[in-house]
């Protein structure tokens, strides 16, 4: 056999690995029901017209036409962004500790431009037509542009080329051995062998473009960001802050699901070896600082609002803060500002202990859905500039399904990617000698 | 060259909601879209009440945020000012309708042909009747209209797609005014040519009263207001439409 | 006509085949992906336009109409620009119509009832034969026994009725309008008081100060008007510089319009007149010339109330010329104020009386009963008194007319127990600055035509029982025009109003009781007492629903109509409905009706047949004639009819033209002043002294008070019967139009249920809050009757509005109709909390839209 070199137990294939997890079954099995789920309500959608879903016309519809999936979208965008930069950053700042988490945010990344990209889908009346028109009659000018394609395309290629480049290295080493997947290893591979030249230029590919995609980031999450800052006929939208805002909201999610699937591939995969508690301390002063400025940025914005907004923004702001949104908007504060306490606590007591900082994780995500809820719907229900009497607007039914189809989905995808292919970046010899 | 213009006098309006169904009939819009909206308002307290009226058609901004926003350019400017939208290219995805800070933009939430206030398949209807939903199915809406040869007048033609005041082109092809300005029963709505120096439209633009709606949202509108005032934030609305969609 | 070919068409949808069904499947809508850019001039698409002219079927006023066709099918109806009326215009229901025309849930064929009466009907068609045969047989046995247990009833009416009436007149049956709803308190003042058949309206083109008195102005018609035409002259007048004093419990009425408003309790505008009267005489504001010349103001009165007639028949006067008693034709100057005694016998002039009588009304005392302002009293009065220019005279197409741009619009809102009186003070306030008749001034009827009332109503001759079932010259109410309302009480206890014969058989026709009128009840029990009910209508009104036995299946707008008014007062002009397309399904023109429910009957022909009387009444003589024998053509009686106006063309000329604008009308014709003779030759009464003669012999007659009390020749103040309501019923609620709304006729339209789409209650917040009642949260509102103690209540939604008086709630009419899927559930009437009858209605009136209620939050009952 040509297998003559030994393999550390570290690099067991990922099936062999996840072989012995149950959770990992249970996680996947529950993300199909999801996803049928999300298939059933979307068909509702798609044969009863969006009149299934909550949403109704701004003014005398008396709702919101962006929600649930609009929200979903900006916090998937979020995601994607904080996944595709941490990655970035990795390579460009050359964050070696931090290394190990790095595949996990490239997949990140990928599979919330996927789902985000269906949750625009999944909002539009003409689906279909959404697929031909967007590229057949594309305006760069619209915002909805910047959204679509460049965060779409310029995130999802970026990440996609990460996970590539990487992933055809681990997949060449596997690629060696006989296994189920082996043809999907050599496939992905492609005739890439892990030789020492190959590794140098695969490095400097991955560095330069790192240094590329670092301002088409920028750009792209700053319109994701003017999309909803620059809107004049929004009310509580029209807010210099809302691209800063958005972009470290975004980081500070994608950060907590970095850490949390971390968490869960130390756990199912018993990876305590690599992910080590100093990976997850980076992260979370990572967060810590994102989440500091963040708040900071909410309070500014709840001063300005309340002190100097138009009418129609105190109207929204008095919404958000005593009236309808009042559940939902405080739980979001609550949810970003006990983790910030938490976070602070670590901080100076040297104490990041893992559970905490996935607890912390999960209810920053939370809040930043809550967060993007409240960006996106309140300003339509509360903030028209006519006087239209207040609107309203409840999920349906419909929305929540075709959201956790999604997330099935996102979480499938995942899965099955641990499945074939290593979640943790096989290390490389020296590095494994190094190391022992 | 010809630029469209509307004019709306608060002073004369009755808040009677005629333009509203004009508006409907002429352009077969479904259950529940209305492409025009009358605010009856109430400010103060009894008994210093007062009411007004407010007609809101789509503003037809020279400088729209809606179609700036608009990703596949269905939601166009024309160059005698019509803000339209071509209901074969709209994706629906109502980008439109939230950049609008005027609220006048109806999506299709359910099949329009199925949503026309009444079963319409009645078989006992006489021939040229049946099978025209509605019944006063306007022929004018099947065909392209202007330059640019696009579907852009009516109403109600396809699940999922956003619809708006069109200015009534396809009267404006006729030679006629729009459905609202013609029905008006006190004649409050004024509709013409700004590049016409000899259209009465022009003298009530210049009229030292006039105003134009959100005028700091910068839109540019192409409806003007004289009589009346801008609606302020404490003007509450009373009997609002309940649309059903 | 017009007629247009297009060409120019479109092939809707590109895809084809499977494929084009899947996507339809899947994902309809998507396949008008591809634009549809192929412009096909196909042959098959050719479509062929046409505008032909007609009427609004809805309204009042038969707005003039073109109707927009394309291959026979009508797309639009919309104002006729030549109709003085309305100028090219619609109002919302005007153009909503069409929703209604093509209505699936149309009666399609006539109907027999299949189930008991009383409940929601079932039905099976029938061929019109079968149909009409049934009715005729029915009709036929009650006419041979006495033709007046016939009722043939009509409500809101449109164009001439010539064509029912004639039928009421072939088959000698009873005949009830819908009489006391739109204003007949109203009209029977007027009637009585200057002898014109009409309420109060201004002359809108001098005009300059005008007293909105519960004037619906941005929702319903004043006198006279369906709407749109009063608002097109308001306007005018106020560009011109006319103000606007708005008399209503609510703003909304006026909307922006009010200068200033008044918002006066309920029921309480007989007070507010009184005061009024009582300022203009204290400020001198007073046309003497008028008064003296035109009115019986100079005539004596002796102290029991009657006129001092010395020997003689006619009333004396003073003669300040000769200083003598004489008949009042022949005084030169008669006296307008004096005190004296005459052979004998203490005298006051009427106005002296009235004068005296008046004394007690002042400002302050309105201001506590009307809850409005003393200074607000005393202000409009002064103006009033000034604007009108006392003296002043003006030319009018060369015409002098004295000038008194004062006036006064009032309708409906006189419905209410004291309406009668209410209304006669109102024009006398018209009457004291002599603005009855004068430019600017003071109009009743679109022209100055003297209605056969005036004498009628002055000489009625009160009978001992028994009584007809309308009680017709009864001591109850001798005052009396049909009322529905009363034949309702009458039908329920028919030994209480000394009645022995009630109506066994009822024909129906566009009218809706149970829709309505009020109170519901009332008309609910009545109607379960007929042996046989036909109705003619295009739907199962709730009246049929319940009590048809048998449905005639009308036409809406495809049927010939008219001849119409299509004057705006100062245009005059004709028009007529012609039908814009064949009659729907199986139904007829109402004429057709009439003319086949004759044949069957067997009246059609003869001397005095069907035909014989539609020739009477459209005046059709000689050639023009409609021939004795033979079932006429609907057309042929119109052709006839334009013919006999002069019209060469005949009716041809309408389908041509829509509207025939006959010119201006002359000022000779609608001022009081300049007909020839001045005001027709009626002295207009100030005094009414027949009524405080009737008064007299109802009492002789032993009726209670309730029934006499306010026959008084000068109107006087009393409390309304309803304030003996207990003290939590603290509430008074009213009741009006909706623009979009026409009755309860247009509940049928979806269209305009989803701009105007249920019932409310209006009602101020404070008020509510105050009751926990929170703003379109459920509220009930009960309502009691002063008189039995009976309470009724319905459950709506609160509506918050700041333009309601804090002790009034409002709910509109139009709702709570339940036949239509359109009109279900839209909330009730608030003619369910009406009541109709003794503590409700005195003079003449059998309807008042007002009661007190109490309002409390659903869950509150014990409140
Ligand atoms: N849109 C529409 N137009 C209509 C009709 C319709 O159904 N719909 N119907 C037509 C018919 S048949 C008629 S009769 C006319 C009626 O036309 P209007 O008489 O102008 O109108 P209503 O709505 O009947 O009027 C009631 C008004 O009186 C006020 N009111 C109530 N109680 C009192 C009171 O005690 N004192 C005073 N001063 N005001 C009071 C109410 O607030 C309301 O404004 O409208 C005609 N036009
Ligand atoms: N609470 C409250 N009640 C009111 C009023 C109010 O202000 N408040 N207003 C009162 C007044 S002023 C009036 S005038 C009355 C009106 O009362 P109605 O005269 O009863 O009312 P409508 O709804 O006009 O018509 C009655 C019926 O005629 C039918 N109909 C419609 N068109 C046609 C047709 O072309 N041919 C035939 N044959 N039938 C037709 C309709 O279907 C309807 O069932 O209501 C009174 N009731
Ligand atoms: S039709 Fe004319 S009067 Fe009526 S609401 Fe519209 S603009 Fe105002
Ligand atoms: S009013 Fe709204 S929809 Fe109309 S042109 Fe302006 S922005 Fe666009
Ligand atoms: S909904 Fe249609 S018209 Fe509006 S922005 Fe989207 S694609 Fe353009
Ligand atoms: S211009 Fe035409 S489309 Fe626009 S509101 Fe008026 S009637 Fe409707
Ligand atoms: S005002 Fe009356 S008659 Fe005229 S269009 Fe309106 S409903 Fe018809
Ligand atoms: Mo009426």
């Amino acid at each position: 056999m040509a297998t003559t070199q030994p393999i550390h137990h570290r690099e067991l294939a990922p099936q062999e690995m996840l072989g012995r997890s149950r959770i990992w079954t249970l996680v996947m099995g529950l993300a199909v029901i999801g996803l049928v789920l999300g298939i059933v309500s979307y068909a509702r959608e798609l044969t009863g017209g969006m009149v299934v879903t909550g949403m109704r016309d701004v003014g005398i519809g008396g709702g919101a036409t962006w929600g649930l999936y609009v929200a979903f979208l900006i916090y998937m965008m979020g995601v994607s962004f904080a996944g595709i930069t941490i990655a970035a950053m990795i390579r460009l700042l050359k964050l070696e500790q931090l290394r190990p988490v790095g595949r996990i945010a490239e997949i990140l990344s990928v599979v919330a431009v996927v789902l985000g990209g269906l949750a625009i889908i999944v909002d539009l009346g003409q689906p279909l037509r959404g697929l031909v028109n967007l590229f057949r009659y594309a305006r760069p000018q619209s915002p909805f542009f910047g959204t679509f394609t460049l965060v779409l395309a310029g995130y999802g290629f970026a990440s996609l080329v990460y996970l590539y480049l990487g992933s055809r290295r681990d997949a060449a080493v596997l690629a060696e051995r006989p296994g189920r997947l082996q043809w999907l290893h050599r496939f992905v591979a492609s005739g890439y062998s892990d030789t020492p030249e190959e590794r140098e230029r695969h490095d400097r590919a991955s560095f330069w473009l790192a240094v590329g995609i670092v301002p088409l980031l920028v750009v792209a999450s700053s319109t994701l960001g003017f999309v909803f800052g620059l809107q004049i006929g929004r009310p509580g939208w029209f807010s210099a802050l809302q691209a800063p805002a958005f972009v470290t909201l975004a980081g500070v999610s994608g950060v907590g699901l970095v850490i949390v699937l971390a968490a869960l591939v130390r756990h199912a995969e018993h990876r305590s070896d690599v992910l080590t508690p100093a990976v997850f301390a980076w992260l979370g002063k990572l967060m810590l600082g994102l989440l500091f400025v963040y708040v900071y940025f909410m309070a500014v914005e709840l001063v300005t609002a309340t002190y100097a907004g138009s009418e129609a923004d105190a109207d929204i702001t008095a919404a958000l803060l005593t009236g309808t949104y009042a559940p939902i908007f405080w739980t979001s504060v609550a949810f970003l500002v006990v983790p910030l306490g938490l976070l602070v606590y670590a901080a100076l007591a040297k104490r990041w202990s893992i559970g905490m900082l996935t607890a912390v994780s999960v209810l920053v995500n939370l809040g930043a859905l809550g967060k993007r809820y409240l960006i996106v719907v309140p300003s339509q229900t509360h903030g028209t500039l006519l006087p239209y009497g207040e609107g309203s607007y409840t999920p349906a039914l419909v929305e929540y399904g075709v959201v956790l189809g999604l997330v099935a989905l996102g979480v499938l995808m995942i899965g099955a990617f641990m499945k074939a292919l290593p979640v943790i970046e096989l290390q490389r010899e020296e590095e494994v000698g190094q190391d022992a | 060259m010809t630029r469209y213009a509307m004019v709306i006098d608060l002073d004369r309006c009755q808040g009677c909601r005629a333009c509203v169904e004009a508006c409907k009939v002429e352009n077969n819009t479904p259950q529940g879209s209305l492409w025009m909206h009358v605010f009856r308002l109430e400010e103060g307290t009894y008994p210093s009440t007062t009411m007004s009226f407010l007609p809101r058609p789509c503003q037809h901004c020279d400088n729209a945020p809606c179609v700036k926003v608009c990703p596949v350019g269905a939601r166009y400017k024309r160059e005698d000012g019509l803000v339209l939208t071509d209901f074969d290219r709209c994706i629906g995805c109502r980008y439109c309708e939230l950049a609008c800070p005027y609220g006048v933009n109806v999506f299709n939430w359910s099949d329009p042909a199925e949503h026309q206030y009444l079963d319409w398949d009645d078989p006992d209807l006489p021939d040229e009747v049946r099978g025209s939903v509605p019944p006063w199915h306007n022929p004018d809406h099947d065909v392209v209209h202007g330059d640019e040869q696009r579907r852009t007048s009516g109403g109600g033609h396809a699940k999922g797609v956003v619809e708006k005041c069109t200015f009534c082109v396809q009267r404006l092809e006729r030679g006629e005014l729009p459905a609202c300005a013609t029905t008006c029963p006190v004649n409050a709505i004024i509709f013409g040519d700004t590049d016409d120096p000899g259209d009465s439209v022009n003298a009530e633009i210049a009229r030292g009263d006039a105003f134009d709606l959100l005028p700091e949202a910068g839109t540019k509108p192409r409806v003007h207001y004289v009589g009346g005032k801008h609606p302020t934030r404490s003007a509450r609305e009373i009997e609002r439409v309940e649309v059903e969609v | 006509m017009r007629t247009v070919t297009r060409r120019r068409f479109v092939q809707g949808t590109a895809a084809v085949g499977g494929a084009a069904a899947t996507s339809k499947f899947l994902f309809d809508g998507f396949d008008t992906v591809a634009r549809a850019d192929e412009v096909v001039d196909a042959a098959m698409a050719q479509l062929t336009e046409d505008v032909v002219p007609t009427t609004c079927w809805v309204g009042k006023q038969d707005c003039g109409m073109l109707a927009r066709r394309v291959n026979g099918r009508v797309v639009k109806f919309e104002g006729h620009p030549a109709n003085p009326l309305n100028y090219g215009t619609l109002c919302p229901k005007g153009q909503a119509q069409i929703g209604a025309v093509y209505d699936p849930n149309r009666v399609k064929t006539p109907l027999v009832r299949t189930n008991a009466k009383g409940e929601p009907g079932t039905w099976r068609s029938a061929s019109w034969d079968e149909a009409l045969e049934l009715v005729a047989a029915e009709v036929n046995e009650t006419r041979a026994r006495n033709p007046k247990l016939v009722l043939w009833q009509k409500g809101r009416s449109k164009a001439k009725s010539f064509y029912d009436t004639a039928f009421v007149k072939a088959i000698g049956s009873s005949k009830l309008g819908h009489g006391a709803y739109c204003s007949d308190t109203g009209y029977r003042a007027l009637e009585y008081t200057i002898g014109l058949h009409g309420v109060l309206h201004p002359d809108f083109r001098y005009t300059k100060y005008l007293l909105s008195w519960g004037w619906n102005i941005t929702n319903a018609g004043g006198n006279k008007f369906c709407w749109l035409t009063w608002p097109r002259h308001l306007l005018a007048a106020r560009e011109r510089g006319m103000k606007i004093v708005h008399i209503d419990p609510r703003l909304r009425s006026a909307g922006p319009f009010a200068d200033r408003w008044l918002a006066i309790k309920p029921g309480t505008d007989l007070a507010f007149a009184l005061a009024l009267c009582h300022e203009l005489i204290a400020n001198g504001h007073i046309d003497e010339e008028y008064l003296t010349t035109y009115t019986n103001a100079p005539y004596l009165v002796e102290d029991d109330g009657m006129f001092h007639r010395g020997d003689g028949d006619e009333p004396l006067v003073l003669d300040a010329a000769t200083n003598s008693f004489v008949p009042a034709s022949q005084a030169e100057a008669p006296t307008l104020r004096a005190s004296t005694s005459h052979n004998g016998v203490a005298v006051k002039t009427a106005f002296e009386v009235f004068a005296e009588h008046v004394e007690q009304y002042t400002p302050e005392w309105a201001a506590e009963v009307c809850g409005i302002a003393t200074s607000e009293i005393r202000r409009v009065a002064r103006e009033y008194g000034e604007e009108a220019v006392i003296g002043s005279t003006i030319m009018v197409d060369g015409v002098e007319v004295p000038y008194r741009p004062v006036s006064i619009m009032a309708y409906h809102m006189v419905q209410q127990e004291l309406g009668f009186q209410a209304m006669r003070a109102m024009l006398i306030v018209s009457m004291l600055v002599g603005a009855v008749g004068a430019a600017g001034g003071q109009f009743s009827d679109k022209t100055w035509k003297i209605d056969g009332k005036y004498t009628s109503l002055d000489e009625v001759e009160i009978g001992d029982g028994p009584y007809d079932f309308t009680l017709n010259k009864s001591k109850f109410y001798p005052i009396n025009s049909g009322h529905p309302g009363l034949v309702a009480k009458v039908m329920a206890d028919p030994e209480r109003y000394d009645v022995e014969e009630l109506p066994e058989v009822a024909i129906l026709h566009m009218v809706n009781p149970l829709g309505s009128f009020a109170d519901q009840d009332a008309f609910i029990s009545t109607y379960e007492k007929f042996r046989f009910v036909a109705w003619i209508g295009p739907w199962i009104s709730e009246t049929a629903d319940y009590f048809a036995d048998v449905v005639l299946p009308s036409a809406t707008i495809e049927k010939y109509e008219g001849p119409m008014s299509a004057t705006d007062l100062y245009v005059d002009a004709k028009s007529m409905r012609l039908p814009p397309m064949e009659p729907l399904f199986e139904s007829r023109g109402e004429i057709d009706i009439y003319l086949d429910l004759a044949a069957a009957i067997g009246v059609l022909e003869g001397e005095d047949g069907y035909i014989a009387q539609v020739n009477k009444a459209l005046e059709l003589e000689g050639e023009f004639a409609l021939p004795l024998r033979g079932r006429p053509e609907v057309r042929d009686i119109f052709d006839r009819w334009a013919r006999a106006q002069g019209i060469e063309e005949g009716l041809a000329f309408f389908e041509e033209h829509g509207v025939w604008v006959k010119g201006p009308v002359k000022p000779t014709k609608f001022y009081g002043y300049a007909t020839d003779p001045v005001f027709g030759g009626v002295v207009h009464r100030l005094y009414g002294e027949s009524l405080a003669r009737y008064q007299k012999e109802m009492k002789a007659r032993g009726v209670d008070d309730l029934y006499a009390v306010d026959y008084t020749a000068l109107p006087m103040w009393r409390e309304p019967t309803m304030e003996q309501s207990p003290g939590d019923y603290d509430l008074y609620l009213i009741s009006y139009k909706l623009i979009e709304h026409k009755q309860a006729r247009t509940s049928y339209i979806p269209l305009l249920n989803e701009i105007s789409p249920g019932q409310r209650l209006d009602i101020n917040p404070a008020t509510a809050r105050a009751r926990g009642i929170t703003d379109g949260a459920e509220v009930w509102v009960e309502s009691h009757n002063a008189v039995t103690g009976e309470t009724r209540r319905v459950k709506t939604v609160a509506a918050y509005t700041e333009g309601m008086r804090p002790d009034t709630v409002g709910m509109p009419h139009h709702f709570g109709l339940w036949t239509h899927p359109a009109s279900r559930d839209r909330g009730p009437t608030p003619n369910a909390l009406y009541f109709t009858g003794e503590g409700y209605t005195v003079n003449t009136a059998d309807q008042s839209f007002h009661v007190k209620v109490r309002a409390y939050p659903e869950g509150g009952e014990s409140a």
